[in-house]
């Protein structure tokens, strides 16, 4: 609530570097930011609850207190809400035992009030609490079970429990995502403030005040947000669970798997979230110059069909044979790329159109609409690898040109495009071409089109790279969910038909070099988890 | 009693509420050539001279507080008047609004003019209803009279005053949650700095003041600063309002030098003790430590005597308690109130507070434990500094102090329970069952 | 397997029978209503329509217009603007809540948030007579409790409930601000320790005692078809022209050159063998400063020294020499400063040993 329009400053590479007195040791720091970032950067954790680096500071928490020597001796700061200031002192619980007691006494306020359902709670395993618990407190309860709880939660929800307890707020319905479980909150605010200034839509509110605080939307209607499944993320105890993934799974049984989202332009950076051979949730990684922390429901929702209505894996001998028989005819064919290609699988591409010669074109866009961004985590382009397109010199928006001069072509091979899928009218056109070739993931609505229609494997299972539409290069990782192993990824079987396989994606990365000059320089290896920005890119 | 000087409650009972009445007894005589004349500067630093200090509670140099307000700075500079008094046993506020709106006017204008203020609102907590309309109605006839408004007495200078009605929140007391209140927020503190006198409402400079604070500034304007400064103590001049409640002969509200010995104020002004010996004092306002008899019987009311005594002056509001009360019922209405007034933000108080109140609730009906002082007095350690506003240190103190000093009337209470030496049972839970 | 699922149900029994306690009545929940706004149960809420055919009249548009008026931000306003909304209704329905929103700009959520966290803001119907007892510190020392019981057991009700007939509601309140009068208690928007000319009064040094209780419920039940109402932001100011920038305002804002420019105050002149030293307290505003010494009946500029200077030094200054100074901002020229005649500067004390 505090002050809402105090954005923390955050470190970045070329923060100036200051000294400062952490327990009489001197050490340099990021000098333009708040404490608790300049000790995370010299790997001193402080515990916080309601700072986030992309919220505004409310301070309220008081968890990430540490002192701080001034001309009043020394006092108890909130490092969240410091700033660095060159030769201050700050003594941390390594030395000071009154900021351990401090943080102590905070950790048993907190839980005073808050259940220990940790047992059945989605967040146990991951949630903050749980982790500040054991860095600082670990203190035996000191309370009498006749000092009783404090309802946390709406007095209209409250109702007794078998045992006789005043108990109530349990798996309050939100919205169409979300679900509130109001004893576990400890009024971070921190889903009000994202709402508010990040989604920019008050939609939360705390309601009430003192310990009887609760979250609430406006009585009689939801929390509807194209963002709303972050203040799950945000949320830094159970309070507020994401509905599809309650009681899914376990939080420390999954893997996770770092990947770029493959359906907007902007490359979301996520974590794949998986057990047993599927995925269970996607979840934003952390990229200050891209999503930050933030993920769209489009995007974060998208994996729930991933594995479904797949097309299965086949010989590709026969793909071979139509384009050999059509360029002896002097037949034309058409490679048509969609979005989701990476730039390998672009690579492959032009190395397909190169050995067909001038038999073959190259085609790539998508009918579907460009809209804005949206200043978060969307560009509103659905063509994902638009950037790498225009480096690889792959046309990323001339299908109008080929629906046009669809009868001048005899073969029609898609990759990754789902062109009847996405606008029928338009590409009713292209049922004028004898040969229509579909390399998907899905049985999509092309593939149902297609006189041949071949399984690849989905972005979610390939590695390879992306150039997004801030012009970093971005890599992605293959999650091992990929339902059929014989399934290949796409730039396997184009470089296979143009005569060159490629085993794996630093070789085809290695390939796309001799197209794009500006990837000439580097390695696949070499791409950073936070992607590289290329030349004249503008993030 | 020595006859003293009157500075804020020289026209109570006169029905100075009317423009006509508050000029008769020389209202408005300073809203004239010699205010016109003055700098802001020169004015500021009459203030200064004058000694004034915040009668809020935390007794800040007003002059000080209105040379930090930058000049130039493009913004407007709002002057906020705090009339959300909310401390229990502070009652001087309502009665200074209620019998003398007009100074409050007239001390308004000159603060606009030592600032170059264009708005000002006046804080009115809800409750005080009565008081608002006695404002309102001192504003039209301002305005009618040509105070206020464009191009006051001819000159340049234009100012408007607005009433705002608070809504029910003691914490709207403390500066940067009234300034939340103003802009239609919660009522919570801010993190701070930024300042209000650099950074306010609606991020402009705003000045904070006390209804008191300002009521002052007609009769330090009229007369020489130093002869106001010379009535109170060397470090801060000037009389006080007192409000004396609880076990007296007259409760009420009292103006007095400032460093008048306290039992001066209790039996000379209030007419003494009544219903029992004198068992405690709370020399300002509810949140401060008590005294007993033995220390109240060598101090005086100014902030240095009370701030050595490990009390505070506050609003200078005393509450005079008798023999008859325990002191643990008087805690748990402490408690019951800071837990109801906790805005909610910080984890300490949200939770502490309302830890404290169940904890003397159970105490007070007869179910306390031994070791529940010790717990207390513990928890209240964890209030200390950590939180944005000090509304949990105004409950831990009092129960680190009553505890202290009132020790016999705890054991009293929790020697009702018949199981009071019980001790608490560790309940073992048998992990590695289930999973 | 099966040895394991018995130890899991007997784990499960075992904890039931050492936190069993005896079952709660639905009744006994305690009623966070009593001391804050909200009530416990779903209230039965007007429909949108009736609300806004009770707000939307040409009057409550006028006092909206005027509330906005006054703050440079519509969210200023929320506060007053709900306060409207409990003087028609006696409570805010949440139609009411999203139309204050509504009209000062805000989310509705923000407005819900604001309605909650304020205890004047009624949730829930209350009766005709609102009695609000004050139970803080100096109230209950003058026995606030004694007398609360005393009311309740009068009316037959507990705090927080209203009576069968929807007469009186009973609350307790925090701290009122007239603990002079303790204990205190509020009829609706009145202070009241007594009636007096069939009003209610509040006068220094008196209190409210069991039989003046009495007199002021029998004046209650006297008004009960004509409850006397007060205006609920105390009634309407005439004259302000809003503030600068608001709609509706006609406010323009502040001429900086309102005041008179500030003079150099304080100047001081100290002279020793390196001649006149001169300090002044200087105003933040100044541009430039002018040391003038007398000579004769004229003015010589000796100097001019930088604004941020804390002293200015005349190498040919010596005791008795008349100085002042003269600040300009801008293009104003202030009035000249005191005219310091200098002292001889003492000699530097020897720091004690």
């Amino acid at each position: 609530m505090s002050n809402y329009y105090n954005m923390p400053k955050l470190p970045t590479e070329n923060s100036p570097k200051v000294e400062i007195f952490v327990d009489d040791k001197p050490v340099m720091v990021p000098g333009d930011t708040n404490l608790l970032e300049a000790l995370k950067a010299v790997g001193i954790e402080t515990p916080h609850v309601c700072y986030h680096p992309y919220l505004p500071v409310s301070g309220n928490c008081r968890q990430c207190l540490v002192e701080q020597e001034g001309p009043r001796g020394r006092m108890l700061v909130i490092a969240c809400y410091t700033p660095v200031a060159p030769g201050m002192k700050i003594y941390t619980p390594a030395s000071s035992a009154r900021v351990k007691n401090a943080r102590k006494a905070t950790q048993e306020f907190m839980l005073v009030n808050h259940p220990l359902d940790c047992p059945i709670c989605d967040k146990a395993g991951e949630c903050t609490l749980q982790e500040n618990y054991m860095e600082a407190g670990q203190n035996e309860s000191r309370m009498r079970p006749e000092y009783g709880k404090n309802y946390h939660g709406n007095p209209a929800h409250q109702f007794i429990d078998a045992k006789g307890q005043l108990r109530g707020g349990k798996h309050v319905d939100l919205g169409p995502r979300v679900l509130l479980d109001e004893e576990r909150c400890v009024q971070c605010d921190r889903c009000v403030r994202f709402m508010r200034s990040i989604a920019g839509s008050e939609q939360l509110q705390l309601a009430g005040r003192a310990d009887h605080t609760y979250i609430t939307t406006f009585p009689g209607e939801k929390l509807d947000h194209e963002y709303d499944l972050c203040v799950t993320d945000v949320c830094p105890v159970g309070a507020m669970t994401a509905k599809y993934f309650r009681f899914q799974k376990r939080v420390w049984l999954l893997s996770h798997t770092p990947t770029i989202s493959m359906d907007d332009s902007l490359g979301a950076n996520i974590w794949l979230d998986h057990a047993d051979g599927r995925i269970y949730r996607v979840m934003p990684r952390c990229n200050p110059e891209v999503n930050r922390s933030w993920l769209s429901n489009t995007s974060r929702l998208a994996f729930q069909q991933f594995d479904k209505n797949r097309l299965p894996a086949m010989g590709f001998r026969v793909i071979q044979e139509v384009i050999s028989e059509t360029k002896s005819v002097g037949g034309k064919v058409a490679l048509v790329a969609g979005g989701a290609c990476t730039i390998e699988d672009l690579a492959a591409l032009r190395m397909l159109k190169d050995s067909l010669g001038d038999s073959a074109e190259l085609f790539g866009g998508t009918f579907k609409k460009v809209g804005a961004p949206d200043g978060i985590a969307m560009s509103g382009d659905p063509m994902a690898n638009r950037m790498g397109f225009k480096l690889m010199g792959v046309p990323d928006d001339n299908l109008a040109d080929l629906v046009k001069r669809a009868g001048e072509f005899k073969v029609l091979v898609t990759v990754n495009a789902d062109l009847f899928g996405e606008d029928a009218a338009a590409a009713s056109a292209l049922e004028k071409i004898p040969s229509r070739i579909a390399l998907s993931a899905f049985n999509d609505a092309t593939a149902a089109k297609a006189t041949l229609a071949f399984g690849i494997r989905h972005w979610s299972e390939i590695q390879g790279s992306m150039v997004n539409s801030l012009n970093i290069l971005q890599k992605l990782n293959a999650c091992p969910v990929c339902p059929d192993e014989k399934l290949r990824p796409a730039y396997e079987v184009l470089s296979e038909l143009a005569g060159a396989k490629f085993g794996c994606a630093s070789e085809a990365f290695r390939q796309a070099g001799a197209y794009a000059p500006a990837l000439s320089g580097l390695t696949y290896d070499s791409i950073k988890s936070t992607g590289n920005l290329l030349e004249g890119g503008n993030a | 009693m020595a006859e003293c000087v009157k500075v804020c409650t020289q026209n109570f009972g006169k029905g100075a509420q009317d423009i006509e009445v508050y000029k008769k007894l020389g209202g408005y005589a300073n809203i004239s050539e010699r205010l016109f004349n003055m700098s802001q500067f020169e004015l500021i630093d009459y203030v200064q001279r004058s000694n004034l200090r915040g009668r809020g509670g935390a007794g800040f140099p007003t002059g000080m507080k209105w040379s930090f307000v930058p000049r130039n700075s493009g913004k407007p500079v709002y002057i906020v008047v705090n009339a959300d008094e909310g401390e229990g046993g502070t009652f001087k506020d309502h009665f200074l609004m209620l019998e003398d709106p007009h100074r409050l006017i007239e001390g308004l204008i000159i603060a606009a003019w030592a600032l170059g203020s264009r708005a000002a609102y006046i804080y009115c907590r809800g409750e005080f209803l009565p008081c608002i309309e006695s404002i309102n109605k001192a504003l039209n006839q301002a305005y009618a009279a040509g105070y206020l408004g464009e191009n006051i007495m001819g000159t340049k200078f234009c100012f408007d005053i607005f009433v705002h009605r608070g809504a029910g929140a003691y914490i709207c007391g403390e500066e940067t949650a009234l300034i939340n209140s103003l802009e239609g927020q919660k009522g919570q503190p801010r993190l701070k700095p930024p300042f209000p006198a650099v950074s306010g409402a609606w991020k402009s400079p705003t000045c904070v003041n006390n209804v008191e604070t300002i009521m002052a500034l007609p009769w330090i304007l009229q007369h020489d600063p130093s002869e106001y400064a010379k009535m109170g103590t060397p470090r801060a001049g000037g009389t006080k309002v007192f409000c004396i409640s609880g076990d007296v002969k007259n409760p009420g509200v009292y103006e007095a030098p400032l460093g008048t010995p306290m039992m001066t104020m209790i039996n000379e002004y209030a007419g003494g003790v009544v219903g029992g010996k004198l068992k405690a004092v709370l020399p300002g306002g509810s949140s401060c430590a008590p005294l007993t008899a033995e220390e109240a019987a060598v101090a005086t009311m100014d902030y240095e005597c009370l701030a050595s005594m490990k009390t505070m002056f506050g609003s200078g509001a005393m509450i005079v308690i008798n023999d008859t009360h325990n002191m643990v019922d008087l805690l748990n209405c402490l408690g019951n109130f800071y837990s109801h007034e906790s805005c909610g933000q910080c984890t300490p108080c949200r939770e502490g507070t309302g830890l404290l109140h169940r904890m003397l609730n159970l105490i007070v009906e007869g179910k306390g434990h031994d070791g529940d002082v010790e717990l207390m007095q513990s928890l209240c350690g964890g209030f200390g500094g950590v939180t944005i506003c000090p509304l949990s240190i105004s409950l831990g103190g009092p129960v680190s102090s009553y505890t202290a000093k009132f020790r016999a009337d705890f054991d009293e209470y929790i020697a009702k329970n018949p199981d009071h030496a019980k001790p608490r049972v560790q309940e073992t839970y048998r992990p590695g069952i289930f999973w | 397997m099966r040895e394991h699922i018995q130890g899991a149900v007997q784990f499960v029994s075992n904890n039931r029978l050492k936190f069993d306690r005896p079952a709660q009545p639905i009744e006994a929940l305690p009623d966070p209503g009593q001391t804050f706004g909200y009530v416990n149960k779903e209230v039965p809420q007007p429909s949108p329509k009736e609300v806004l055919a009770k707000l939307e009249t040409p009057e409550i548009k006028e006092r909206c217009a005027d509330l906005l008026s006054r703050y440079p931000v519509g969210q200023g306003a929320l506060l007053e603007v709900l306060w409207l909304v409990q003087g028609v209704f006696g409570w805010v329905p949440r139609e009411g809540i999203r139309w204050a929103a509504k009209v000062c700009g805000c989310a509705p959520a923000h407005a819900l948030g604001v309605a909650t966290f304020y205890t004047m803001y009624n949730h829930a119907p209350k009766g005709k007579f609102l009695l609000q007892f004050c139970r803080n510190i100096s109230c209950t020392i003058k026995g606030a409790p004694a007398l609360i019981a005393h009311v309740e057991k009068s009316l037959n009700i507990k705090t927080g409930e209203t009576t069968p007939d929807g007469l009186f509601t009973l609350l307790q309140v925090e701290c009122l601000g007239s603990c002079g009068n303790g204990p205190m208690m509020l009829v609706n928007d009145d202070f009241a320790t007594d009636v007096e000319n069939d009003q209610l009064v509040m006068k220094p040094g008196t209190t409210l005692t069991e039989e003046s209780i009495a007199r002021i419920l029998k004046w209650c039940y006297a008004h009960e078809d004509n409850v006397p109402k007060h205006d609920v932001l105390g009634g309407i100011v005439k004259g302000h022209g809003g503030h600068p920038g608001a709609p509706g305002a006609t406010a323009k804002p502040q001429v900086a050159d309102y005041a008179p420019p500030s003079p150099v105050l304080n100047v001081k002149a100290e002279a020793d063998e390196n001649g006149a030293t001169l300090t002044w307290k200087g105003a933040p505003e100044f541009t430039k400063i002018v040391v003038e010494k007398k000579n004769g009946s004229k003015w010589d500029v000796v100097g001019e020294p930088g604004v941020k200077d804390k002293a200015f030094v005349d190498a040919a200054g010596k005791v008795g020499d008349v100085y002042r100074m003269i600040a300009t901002s801008g293009e104003r020229t202030a009035k000249p400063s005191n005219e310091a005649v200098t002292t001889q500067k003492p000699a530097p004390v020897e720091e004690a040993k």
